[in-house]
């Protein structure tokens, strides 16, 4: 088995509040094979954002930093890098798109001309070889008339075509893995499913390895070949997809499989919910973060936290006492 | 063409506001105003000779022919003759506003220019101790009252118990020297009163714009901080830094100085200002006004075209915002 | 991030105030600042009640007497205790101060509201024309036009003063207002068919307290700090003793070499304008939910 392109190790974020410091990320590790798509999973604040920031080197500083853990990029150390070389690392090795196509372009520059600073910035290449080749890039992620939209402002386009051009500008200087967060949350259902087709295309076009951080159990279906899902700033199971699908181990994936409406099925009652609320990150519980809402929770469950362990005969791990 | 038009389009809309302060300045300096019959009649007056000097001051006439009165000297800019002096108003204009110019640009200049300076810096350094150094000074800045600022430094640089360097009072612009002389110890009043508010303001602007999403986009690709920061912070906090700049240029032409000329005898817009509002000169008073309120109209014309400059959301086709 | 942030203010399942007091007494400075306008108040309310700085206009010592155990601050020209007048002039700055805040917050609380409630109506218009026409005419010259209009009553500065002062608190009301008014505890009251007013004033109003608060303050502080520049224009305080009355006086003393009425007045002023200024900006960093360190 070759070395995964991405590996991460014990990777700890901590952020400084008035309260205390919180663990936003609390021991997560992973890996991506090189052309792999990972599925990134959990509710609003769970840690998943922030871990895709970690890979780039931009958890907001202060108050937050990372803690401890490594990041290994194709053989490269990228935890206590300086500013400089991480600077080499975004944009060339890893890139990285957003939940909000409306506010993460710069409103007073014409889009060309943002997506010319990010080509220059990293090959040497002339400003019209480079403009060329982002009408190419706006061409290949499904822009009309790329060739007049790059002299236009991001107001001018559509928060689909906004999103386009920032999978464009992530893709123009072919990275090795793509941080994509939520980048069709905000979108229109229909806009939504042309997007991460043509996201799933180009991935496996350009042959780069992807990590997709969603909320959104169908997302992951679609266009996912191992997913991770991630409760209070832990991973609580990790599995190929069709065998997290098939059979979720932990009983939080198992909540979040249910909770999505099947329309094809048998009409059910009522949407099953899972109850309760995520614990306060300043105050954890010293047991499973789940157990408080969990509906096979054992005494033993409270008193320790449950380490991830492989279970199975697929490429599975689970954090969990009384797995399925 | 199409700023013409925009132009023209945000004149009109200023004339409620121009109609608004002239009425205001009407009926506070006008119409209730002191009554200057008796000021004009002899002793001993018989009533025709008070019924005739009322007429002629126009008291007898109604309210509404008064004001439109009123508004014929400012469309023409004929504003008679000051009480005091004879003078005509046009010519005191004429003659002051260009003193107050000169008094006031160095400082507003300087107060501006050094504020945004001072703001990127504690902006950079948000957070450690040299922004608290520099947001810590402003908030002593901004404590300390503008009168006391001018007679500090006053002290510290013109008096005999100080450095003695520069003239106690006075005005003169015959040579650069003699200018020189004249304006520093005010604009360095000037100075130290607005750098308090404009860093304060300016910090906070730019640090907004340094939270921004698309600033978080321009580094996860790379881009080098000192690009992030032309391109996409400093070109974004443009709009309000002009909006504060242009909005304080009417009062610096007309009010702005008022305390300092009549502290320092400075014979400028702001002293003729001061010495009407004591004597009651109504013909001053009203030209002053009715003048800066017009030029507050210009002011937000001017911002509004400088929005459409730097910030290409803003159309001069759609209407205001 | 956000998480953490509701999560913790779910924990603690408490309002505003309570958070934005938790808030404020870990703010050292804004505690410190707070207990130095006390101080003030304190001055200022022993003047009100005869306790101190009675003899303020006496006319008992020789003219430009030096720090003595008689005169702590010395005398000015003509023989008038320095100390006395600076105390004494404590009270007035909070007389100026409360009074245009108070006013200034008053109708601009009212004003903002019902331009906000009514918003893209005439009503809200003509709000905002008021506010367009008097941010227009200069601060110094609307003072000068109302104190000649009103023949140098001695409230003219004070009038002046609020007929300014409440459109920056009315900008912010009516913004808010406009906020509010679409949350579902308005729709409700709608909806049992409560008067516009008791809406308003009632159901709305209340819940921008926080912004009034804020911008009191900063009236407060800019009043003491107009009350100077008028004072000394002779627009200003007509009867009385002010620090803007003393610093006027110090404008000839200072070049002929005395200089305490000048220190006495800048000085205790500056110390009531920085608290203040402290005060208010740690007030409104406890108030705003967005700040997080």
């Amino acid at each position: 088995m070759p070395a995964p392109l991405l590996e991460v190790n014990n990777l700890v974020v901590e952020f400084s509040t008035d309260a205390g410091v919180v663990r936003a990320v609390d021991d997560v590790s992973f890996s991506v094979a090189a052309g792999e798509t990972v599925g990134l999973v959990g509710e609003s604040g769970c840690g998943k954002t922030v871990t895709g920031l970690a890979l780039l080197g931009l958890v907001p500083t202060p108050p937050g930093r990372l803690a401890s853990g490594s990041i290994r990029l194709d053989g490269q150390e990228l935890a206590g890098l300086d500013d400089s070389s991480w600077r080499s690392v975004r944009g060339r090795k890893v890139a990285m798109i957003f939940q909000e196509p409306m506010t993460a372009l710069n409103p007073v520059f014409r889009i060309g001309n943002q997506m010319i600073d990010v080509l220059r910035q990293h090959q040497r290449i002339t400003r019209r070889q480079a403009r060329a080749a982002a009408i190419e890039m706006l061409a290949k992620v499904g822009i009309p008339a790329p060739d007049k939209r790059i002299q236009e402002y991001p107001h001018q386009l559509s928060g689909g075509m906004r999103q386009r051009v920032m999978i464009a500008m992530a893709l123009s200087c072919s990275p090795r893995l793509l941080v994509a967060d939520e980048p069709t949350t905000a979108l229109d259902v229909t806009t939504q499913a042309q997007v991460l087709e043509q996201m799933v295309r180009l991935q496996q076009e350009f042959g780069m390895s992807m990590i997709l951080i969603t909320h959104d159990m169908g997302v992951v279906a679609q266009s996912c070949s191992k997913a991770m899902v991630m409760y209070s700033g832990r991973v609580v199971e990790q599995a190929p997809v069709t065998e997290l699908f098939a059979r979720p181990r932990h009983p939080y994936t198992g909540g979040l499989l249910a909770s999505i409406p099947r329309i094809r099925e048998q009409r059910i009652p009522e949407l099953p919910v899972i109850e309760g609320t995520v614990p306060d990150p300043l105050n954890l519980p010293e047991g499973c973060r789940f157990a408080d809402r969990c509906n096979k929770v054992r005494d033993y469950c409270r008193l320790a936290q449950p380490e991830l362990k492989p279970i199975g005969r697929a490429d599975s791990k689970v954090a969990c006492y009384v797995p399925d | 063409m199409e700023v013409l038009l925009y132009s023209l389009r945000k004149l009109l809309a200023g004339i409620p506001l121009v109609l608004g302060v002239t009425l205001i300045s009407f009926l506070l300096i006008v119409y209730f105003g002191p009554d200057k019959t008796y000021e004009l009649v002899g002793k001993n007056p018989t009533a025709e000779q008070i019924a005739e000097v009322r007429s002629q001051l126009g008291y007898d006439r109604p309210f509404v022919t008064r004001y439109m009165e009123y508004l014929r000297e400012i469309v023409t800019l004929d504003f008679g003759s000051s009480e005091s002096t004879d003078e005509k108003v046009s010519s005191i204009l004429a003659r002051t506003i260009p003193v107050s110019l000169l008094l006031a640009l160095p400082g507003f200049i300087l107060g501006n220019a050094l504020g945004v300076l001072l703001a990127l810096v504690a902006a950079y350094f948000r957070g450690g101790l040299v922004d608290k150094l520099i947001m810590g000074s402003a908030a002593v800045g901004m404590s300390v009252s503008y009168l006391i600022a001018i007679i500090g430094f006053q002290i510290l640089l013109s008096s005999a118990d100080g450095l003695d360097l520069f003239p106690v009072r006075g005005w003169d612009t015959s040579t650069p020297l003699a200018y020189i002389q004249h304006v520093t110890v005010p604009t360095l009043a000037t100075v130290f009163v607005a750098l308090g508010y404009n860093t304060r303001f300016y910090r906070a602007v730019i640090v907004e714009e340094m939270t921004r999403d698309h600033v978080r986009t321009a580094r996860a690709f790379g881009i080098p901080p000192a690009k992030i920061f032309y391109r996409n912070i400093l070109k974004n906090s443009m709009v309000p830094i002009v909006t504060r700049v242009v909005f304080s240029i009417p009062l610096i032409v007309i009010s702005g100085s008022l305390l300092l000329e009549s502290y320092f005898g400075i014979p400028g817009i702001g002293k003729v200002s001061y010495d009407a509002i004591i004597t009651g000169d109504q013909p001053v008073l009203k030209a002053v006004v009715a003048l800066t309120a017009i030029l507050f109209v210009v002011a937000q014309l001017l911002t509004d075209i400088c929005y459409r400059l730097v910030d290409p959301r803003v159309s001069l086709g759609a209407s205001t915002r | 991030m956000n998480a953490a942030a509701e999560a913790m203010q779910r924990r603690h399942g408490d309002s505003l105030w309570n958070k934005a007091w938790r808030k404020f007494r870990h703010d050292r400075v804004g505690v410190v600042a707070l207990l130095v306008v006390c101080a003030y108040a304190i001055v200022a309310l022993g003047v009100v009640l005869g306790w101190w700085a009675t003899g303020w206009a006496d006319i008992s010592g020789p003219k430009w007497a030096p720090l003595s155990s008689e005169h702590w601050l010395g005398t000015n020209i003509i023989g008038q205790d320095i100390f006395s007048r600076a105390v004494y002039s404590t009270r007035t700055a909070f007389e100026v101060g409360l009074i245009v805040a108070l006013g200034a917050t008053f109708i601009g609380a009212v004003l903002g509201a019902i331009a906000g409630f009514f918003s893209a109506t005439w009503i809200d218009e003509a709000v905002i024309w008021l506010m367009g026409v008097l941010d227009s005419v200069p601060f110094i010259l609307l003072v000068a036009a109302i104190a000649y209009s009103l023949q140098d009553s001695p409230w003219a500065m004070h009038i002046a003063m609020i007929a300014t002062f409440w459109i920056g608190t009315a900008r912010l009301v009516r913004g808010e207002v406009i906020k509010l008014k679409g949350q579902e505890f308005v729709e409700s009251a709608h909806a049992i068919g409560l008067g516009r007013m008791t809406i308003i004033f009632r159901h709305i109003l209340p819940n921008t307290f926080h912004v009034l608060l804020v911008q009191a303050t900063l009236s407060f502080v800019a009043a003491i700090k107009s009350e100077v520049i008028l004072s000394f224009l002779g627009l200003g305080v007509k009867d009385g003793m002010s620090w803007g009355l003393m610093i006027s006086e110090s404008t000839f003393e200072v070049l002929a070499g005395y200089f305490n009425n000048f220190i006495a007045a800048s000085v205790l002023m500056f110390g009531l304008v920085m608290a203040f200024n402290m005060f208010s900006d740690a007030l409104q960093d406890a108030l705003d939910p967005r700040t997080v360190k």
